[in-house]
């Protein structure tokens, strides 16, 4: 390093980098230090922090599941093809990242709430919303598809089409060209838009709280706990939440997001 | 065969035919024309990824048009190869042996005969053998077990071309196939296409925007430029005898002059920009003539030529040096470097200019 002069533009990105770095990760780890493995432990003892953690995780990822099923070929579709009315299509996919979290729970109750239109609907067939885990995955599911249809997107439109006109000149049906040509070198995109869409889901608050206080997800035993008994008690669910949180997105930003900016294969 | 009959092909407005085109089987056509004439849109059309605004294709003498890509049985190969970049050399090939005799039905006479790859009980076994046997058609068995991120473009489009034909097509349609790759390996190339194409008695389309390699490798050339055809026929008589202006721009013609008849008589061709030429036959009021840049004569003895002419640059091309004239019409003459030489022709000087009759080549104005 010595003999070279480090230009103060680079020096002036780099330390505007710095304040950001530690501005995020600063309370993060010292929650995680003030928890200590001692308080991580305890967390793990109390029964309700437990079930609330496997309901998080569980609702998270059924939400991520449904969220592919449609997410998938909503995206591939816009990746695609040209069609009217696509722009609206996509700001409305889009919408939910700029709703307010708590307006979202509040527009999903208008709807499936016992007195919406799609609750009453449903609740002859014992489909309830309010104060349930499907009320916990639709308010996870409203907030969080975003990530996956633009993640997926993202991937397919990566993909050059002509990959698919080659499969098919072979014999691969539309749907066999996607599933054996373009999926596989997709998939790491859908994923990491699939881990992407299950961590917005665990952490949710504000759309879910308002759908199902009970069962309480995390984020709201986190909440409950610090209103009725204060920051100590509040500690070990949101440390041990964001510690999963944390593992998951080191091994997707390991693992996932770095072979997608490799250069694709077979480009001149 | 292919065969193409008033086919025509749009894309955001843009339409390229009708388009009339036969090639039989064993025969090379290439398809030439500038890029952005829409030749690509012809052959993905023909493959069936893009459909036909109106007219018909017809593969081995059957109306394709209506069906979809994986029941047409043509082989493509792009530019860039596009090999699967997830699958390695050897599961590339094998891609459409799975369904070669795909659909139970559809499987012309002239395969019945054969059990398709990978259909019996050793399936697995036939397809790696029908896979070992074609990369050693194209020259890659040293590469099966290696990923395409890993070859050079040559190696690329082998791969690709063996990719296509494992699926045992009835077409093989070829986009620009040698472009990304290196000059010595594109003559090689050129020659297993040529092999392949005859050997399989395989019609085959190849879309190029380069005359070079059209003239190499084509029985037929058909020149389109801007969505139309302008002209087919033997490589050698495009070159010699372009049907328009356009097609002699674009085949590289350099002396290309818009001029009219001498009311005085009709033989002798009045340049737009100055002088005359003398032709072999009559030509129209308004034409173009079109002179190769070897058959202008040039000389320094005065009063022997049609043309008078300065001389404005020298460029060296291999032994020969192409001789930029203004005579006033700006020509170009090719001139073996010897002779130049002896002659005394430099920069600045006065020459006369010669041409035979049948060498100024008469075509339509426009």
């Amino acid at each position: 390093m010595s003999g070279r002069r480090i230009s103060p533009f680079w020096a002036l990105c780099a330390a505007a980098g710095v304040v950001l770095v530690t501005f995020v990760a600063l309370p993060a780890a010292s929650m995680i230090a003030g928890a200590g493995a001692g308080l991580l432990g305890e967390a793990m003892r109390q029964d309700d922090v437990r079930r609330s953690l496997v309901l998080t995780v569980t609702a998270a990822l059924i939400t991520t599941v449904i969220g592919f099923l449609f997410g998938v070929p909503l995206a591939y579709l816009l990746a695609r093809r040209e069609f009217p009315g696509k722009r609206a299509v996509e700001g409305i996919i889009d919408l939910p990242i700029v709703f307010p979290h708590t307006a979202a729970g509040i527009a999903l109750l208008t709807v499936y709430g016992r007195q919406g239109v799609a609750g009453r609907l449903l609740a002859p067939l014992g489909i309830e919303f309010t104060e349930t885990m499907a009320g916990i995955i639709l308010a996870m599911l409203f907030v969080s598809l975003p990530f996956l249809v633009d993640g997926a997107r993202e991937a397919f439109a990566l993909v050059d089409e002509r990959y698919e006109h080659v499969a098919r000149t072979l014999g691969s049906s539309r749907f066999g060209a996607f599933a054996r040509v373009t999926f596989p070198q997709a998939w790491r995109g859908v994923l990491a838009g699939a881990v992407l869409m299950w961590g917005r889901g665990i952490s949710e608050f504000g759309a879910v709280v308002i759908l199902a206080y009970n069962p309480k997800v995390i984020s709201v035993l986190t909440f409950e706990r610090f209103e009725g008994f204060g920051l100590r008690a509040a500690q070990p669910p949101a440390v041990l939440i964001v510690l999963v949180a944390f593992v998951v997105f080191l091994l997707v930003r390991t693992f996932l997001v770095p072979r997608r900016r490799r250069p694709k294969a077979g480009a001149p | 065969m292919i065969e193409l009959r008033a086919l025509e092909v749009e894309a955001g407005g843009f339409r390229v035919g009708p388009l009339d085109l036969v090639a039989g089987d064993g025969r090379y056509v290439v398809l030439l024309g500038p890029s952005g004439a829409g030749k690509s849109l012809v052959l993905e059309a023909v493959a069936g990824v893009r459909p036909a605004a109106s007219g018909e294709v017809r593969l081995a003498g059957a109306d394709v048009t209506p069906l979809s890509p994986e029941r047409r049985r043509v082989g493509l190969v792009f530019q860039d190869g596009l090999l699967f970049p997830h699958l390695t050399v050897s599961a590339n090939i094998a891609y459409g042996m799975r369904g070669a005799g795909r659909d139970g039905a559809g499987s012309p006479a002239g395969l019945a005969g054969n059990a398709p790859p990978g259909a019996g009980r050793s399936g697995r076994a036939a397809r790696d053998a029908e896979v070992a046997r074609l990369a050693e058609a194209v020259g890659v068995t040293a590469l099966l077990g290696r990923r395409p991120a890993t070859l050079s473009g040559g190696e690329r489009q082998r791969v690709a071309l063996a990719r296509a034909l494992a699926a045992r097509p009835r077409a093989l349609l070829l986009d620009e196939p040698l472009s990304a790759v290196d000059p010595e390996s594109r003559e090689e190339l050129q020659e297993v296409l040529r092999r392949l194409c005859r050997e399989r008695r395989l019609p085959v389309l190849h879309v190029t925007h380069d005359r070079d390699e059209a003239f190499a490798l084509a029985d037929e050339c058909v020149v389109v430029i801007a969505g139309r055809l302008h002209q087919s026929g033997r490589p050698l008589d495009v070159l010699r005898r372009p049907a328009d202006a356009a097609v002699a721009r674009f085949l590289g013609a350099r002396n290309v002059l818009p001029a009219r008849r001498d009311p005085r008589d009709p033989c002798v061709a009045v340049l737009r920009a100055g002088g005359s030429l003398r032709v072999a036959e009559p030509l129209p009021d308004e034409a173009v003539v079109v002179v190769r840049p070897e058959d202008l004569r040039l000389s320094t003895a005065p009063g022997h030529g049609q043309l008078v002419a300065t001389v404005t640059r020298l460029t060296l091309q291999g032994g020969h040096v192409l001789v930029g004239l203004e005579a006033p019409a700006s020509l170009d003459a090719l001139v073996p470097a010897g002779e130049l030489d002896a002659a005394g022709i430099g920069v600045g000087k006065v020459v006369t200019v010669t041409v035979r009759p049948r060498d100024v080549h008469v075509l339509p104005a426009g």
